[in-house]
């Protein structure tokens, strides 16, 4: 019983940590429908590159915010210097993002070496809480509560600000939005820079319970992108629910069925894309 | 047979004498036939007395040009010519590879026409049952986003990787299959690098030929026609799913006789082979060498591997970063590819015009 | 006689939009029937669904005494369908050639051959030759589609549906952007296809229609409205009332 808690609290933490991994993701790819494969490098670029200010100034918080400044600057490059010119143009999106996302690989195996890191637990939320004879991290706890921050901030984007309106009104109708004097260009260009920066602040955030290393973007931008169809597309709370079916599924099944945990997020994700490729609760974007 | 409804159409207005279509005469069709394929000849010649001029790191170097080329081709029948956007073609290449290897080492068959042969069924097999529900994603053609069908097929491929590395027995895990020898041709003759070059060229010309026999012949004409417009297709008759299926199994067996050559090219195959990043490349040799040029990819496949050489020598460390420029100069730059610039330059000066 | 087509309490909706509502009506072999109706009534969503571009969601279509309501739209044409599009829909990269020639492959043997060179067909070809001539395009066989002025890839549009020598030719507003003297060609070709040929037009040009047809059905918002004879339809007020304003609207608008 007290293990199978235990299982359950690691698995909704590690949901959280997918769920912020997937959020910039569902962003760009549901709502704008633009795919960046670079993803996972971006969040792995997040936490080397966040580790290294974290080191330089010894300042946790300030290290996260400019991590993920940092990647969002360059996800803003790659948007602006490419994407934005291959709308419509998927298989190349997929070849040029899946392309940078080993060069992001490379740049950090140069900068920072081949080792993984594993990224400290700021001081303040080190230790455990205790529950009769369960001890459970603080951290994992912080994670879930900012995890849920985000979700809140992101839904009321989605449905109550104008921001969050344009881009659904963009993808249903790029010219109506424009008619309208919209620039769709900008909105578009700013929505990209903050899917960019929320993997890099995911990446920090979650170096101290997944550790990093540099290539480990390919499995990660696979984990985004079970987490986003699964669940589905175009809405956030879509991609939390993904988040928790991934999430939990993994845990548990690495935990009670070892042998075919490795294949069961893959059997859910392509199982949901046969027979709903929306998503669970997604709606019809492409 | 009936009357046709073009002959009642025609009508008494204007029913005119039907005129054979216009064939050219025997004599001067050959003599066409015969420079539409010198350029293909002489490069065989070439390639025929290459290596007793080159070093052998030079024919080695071009026996993985002319892999890569069949990897290419094979992927560009579905891309090129159905329109259809695999992104888990390096799948059945490693597959090709893995099987290959596993059938010499586990299942104890030396004979490399029975290996090759059998590795073409079961590649096949793959694709057949992977085709079935990746095809169930993929709506009508190009109208359609084809994201789905693109996810679905880099889902195969990464859990193709994740079986190969579980399945440790058999595959060796993650550090691969090892220790794959040089083919018995069944025919006493010992193959080393020199004599498996000229198996590879052997079996790389022989089948772009078939390819390219197929992607001319009438079926082929449908696949371009469902790139073209697939409701059209659909509204003349034609059982388009049907076509982009087998297409499916046809590149996929094509990509695994690749596979199975480069297995025995270096050896070893690894998980890797037939994940996102093998996808990368080939989708790369394709694009840049143009999709919409039969041998495109050929000339991307050299240069791609070319360049991939010339980096392995002088910065090994830095292929990514590489790979990663040449994929932003060709799909920013040149997204027709250099084929389609090659091909305008052979008819500007062969023909005197760039049609 | 047995109806060549019959089609009982055919419906589609699209979300909450019905458009198509209950549609009944047959067709007899030979005959001529133009559907017509203001713009969005439903006539192209109707042709969709006789060719199964789209799934109904209820009623129930009779080919030749088949029911073909779910059947693929590839089948329904081996069975002696074809339509043309309102919107062009050719193969645009190829040469006109080349389209009649894929065209005329649709429902002839040897679709899945893989080897021999399908532009050298020389049965393809002849049938291609005569399919040309007859649409007046032999002269342009070797253009590419895409370099075609337009009037020129609406008599394609339609060459290539004649291709598979149906039974039942659906044409989609063939006069559809025009010139009037385009459009009166196109009326004289439909007027010579003989009678082996069923013709079930929609056409937004009232000359077009009078011209061709024996049978009138209007359809408005998504509903078969009423149905005669050209000088029944002329004379009903409910068509003066719903569909002549419009019309008039619509030509002096574009
Ligand atoms: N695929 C579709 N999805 C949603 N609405 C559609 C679709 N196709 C047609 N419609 C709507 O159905 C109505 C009928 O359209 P259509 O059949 O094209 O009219 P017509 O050909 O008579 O001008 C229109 O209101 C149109 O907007
Ligand atoms: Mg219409």
């Amino acid at each position: 019983m007290s293990t199978f808690t235990i299982t359950a609290l690691n698995g909704v933490s590690y949901a959280f940590i997918l769920f912020l991994l997937a959020a910039g993701f569902s962003l760009t790819f549901g709502v704008m429908g633009v795919l960046n494969l670079a993803h996972g490098a971006l969040y792995v670029l997040g936490a080397y590159f966040g580790l290294a200010v974290i080191a330089q100034l010894d300042q946790f918080w300030l290290g996260v915010v400019i991590a993920a400044l940092g990647t969002g600057l360059l996800g803003l490059g790659i948007y602006y210097l490419f994407l934005r010119h291959l709308y419509d143009k998927v298989p190349e999106q997929a070849v040029l993002t899946i392309g940078l996302g080993y060069a992001i690989a490379n740049i950090i195996l140069w900068v920072w070496g081949p080792f993984a890191k594993m990224g400290m637990t700021p001081s303040a939320f080190t230790g455990v809480v205790r529950v009769g004879t369960l001890a459970f991290p603080i951290y994992r706890l912080v994670i879930i509560v900012i995890g849920l921050l985000v979700l809140a901030l992101l839904w009321w984007m989605q449905d109550k600000t104008r921001v969050g309106a344009i881009i659904r009104a963009g993808m249903d109708n790029k010219e109506m939005t424009r008619s309208l004097g919209i620039n769709y260009g900008v909105v578009s260009t700013l929505v990209f820079l903050f899917g960019a920066a929320l993997a890099g602040f995911a990446g920090i955030l979650g170096t101290p319970i997944l550790g990093a290393y540099p290539s480990m973007g390919d499995a990660l931008v696979l984990l985004t992108l079970m987490v986003v169809v699964v669940g589905g597309t175009g809405f956030i709370q879509g991609t939390m629910l993904g988040a928790l079916i991934i999430g939990l599924l993994d845990t548990f099944g690495k935990a009670y069925v070892p042998s075919v945990a490795l294949f069961t997020s893959y059997v859910i994700f392509i199982v949901v894309l046969l027979v709903r490729p929306s998503g669970l609760i997604g709606r019809k974007v492409f | 047979m009936a009357t046709r409804p073009v002959d009642l159409l025609l009508g008494r207005l204007m029913r005119k004498a039907v005129a054979a279509p216009p064939v050219a005469a025997e004599g001067s069709r050959a003599l066409a036939l015969f420079k539409a394929w010198l350029p293909a000849l002489v490069i065989l010649l070439l390639l025929l007395v290459l290596p007793s001029f080159v070093p052998s790191y030079i024919q080695s170097l071009v026996t993985k040009m002319m892999i890569f080329a069949l990897f290419g081709v094979s992927m560009n029948i579905l891309w090129g010519y159905g329109g259809i956007p695999t992104f888990g073609h390096a799948a059945f290449f490693g597959f090709g590879g893995y099987v290959c290897g596993i059938l010499i080492i586990h299942g104890g068959i030396a004979n490399f026409w029975v290996n090759l042969v059998l590795v073409m069924v079961i590649t096949a097999l793959l694709g057949a049952g992977l085709g079935i529900p990746a095809f169930r994603v993929y709506g009508v053609g190009a109208s359609d986003n084809p994201i789905y069908f693109l996810l679905v097929t880099l889902a195969f491929g990464e859990l193709l990787v994740r079986v190969a590395i579980s399945a440790r027995s058999l595959t060796g895990g993650s550090t691969g299959l090892s220790g794959i020898p040089y083919p018995d041709l069944g025919i006493g003759v010992s193959i080393n690098s020199y004599s498996y070059y000229f198996l590879v060229l052997g079996i790389v010309a022989v089948c772009l030929l078939v390819i390219y026999r197929i992607v001319n012949s009438h079926y082929g004409y449908a696949l371009r026609g469902i790139h073209d417009n697939e409701r059209r297709m659909q509204a003349l008759g034609f059982n388009t799913w049907l076509y982009k299926y087998t297409s499916y199994i046809i590149a996929g067996m094509f990509g695994g006789v690749a596979g199975c050559l480069f297995a025995y090219f270096g050896g070893t195959m690894v998980p890797n082979n037939m994940g996102m990043a093998m996808t990368d490349i080939v989708f790369l040799i394709v694009i840049l060498g143009s999709a919409s040029v039969y041998f495109g990819p050929v000339i991307g496949a050299v240069i791609v591997v070319g360049v991939d050489y010339l980096a392995s020598m002088y910065m090994p460390e830095r292929w990514p970063l590489i790979m990663a420029a040449i994929i932003v100069v060709v799909i920013m730059f040149i997204p027709q590819g250099v084929g389609v610039l090659l091909l305008d330059l052979w008819r500007k000066v062969f023909h005197g015009s760039a049609a | 006689m047995a109806a060549l087509l019959e089609v009982s309490g055919l419906s589609v909706h699209f979300g909450g939009l019905a458009a198509v509502k209950d549609v009944t009506f047959s067709i007899e072999p030979g005959e001529r029937l133009v559907m017509i109706g203001p713009n969005g009534a439903g006539k192209t969503t109707l042709f969709n669904l006789l060719t199964g571009q789209l799934k109904p969601s209820g009623g129930k279509v009779l080919f030749k005494g088949q029911d073909i309501t779910h059947k693929p739209v590839y089948a329904r044409t081996q069975l002696g369908m074809a339509r043309s599009f309102q919107i062009t829909s050719l193969f645009p990269n190829e040469t006109v050639l080349t389209n009649a020639l894929i065209a005329l492959q649709g429902t002839r043997g040897g679709r899945y051959r893989m080897f021999g060179v399908f532009t050298r067909d020389k049965v393809l070809r002849s049938a291609a030759q005569e399919l040309l001539e007859s649409i007046d395009l032999w002269d342009k066989r070797s253009e590419t589609v895409s370099s075609l002025a337009y009037g020129e890839t609406r008599k394609l549009e339609m060459g290539l549906s004649l291709a598979s020598s149906p039974d039942l030719l659906m044409l989609d507003e063939p006069s559809c952007g025009l010139t009037p003297t385009e459009s009166k060609d196109i009326t004289e070709r439909i007027n010579t296809l003989g009678k082996k040929i069923t013709v079930l037009m929609i056409s937004h040009d009232m000359d077009l229609a009078f011209g061709v047809a024996e049978r009138i059905i209007l359809l408005h918002f998504g509903e078969i409205s009423c149905e005669g004879t050209c000088d029944e339809i002329r004379a009903n007020q409910t068509v003066k009332d719903i569909y002549m304003g419009s019309h008039k609207a619509s030509t002096a608008g574009g």
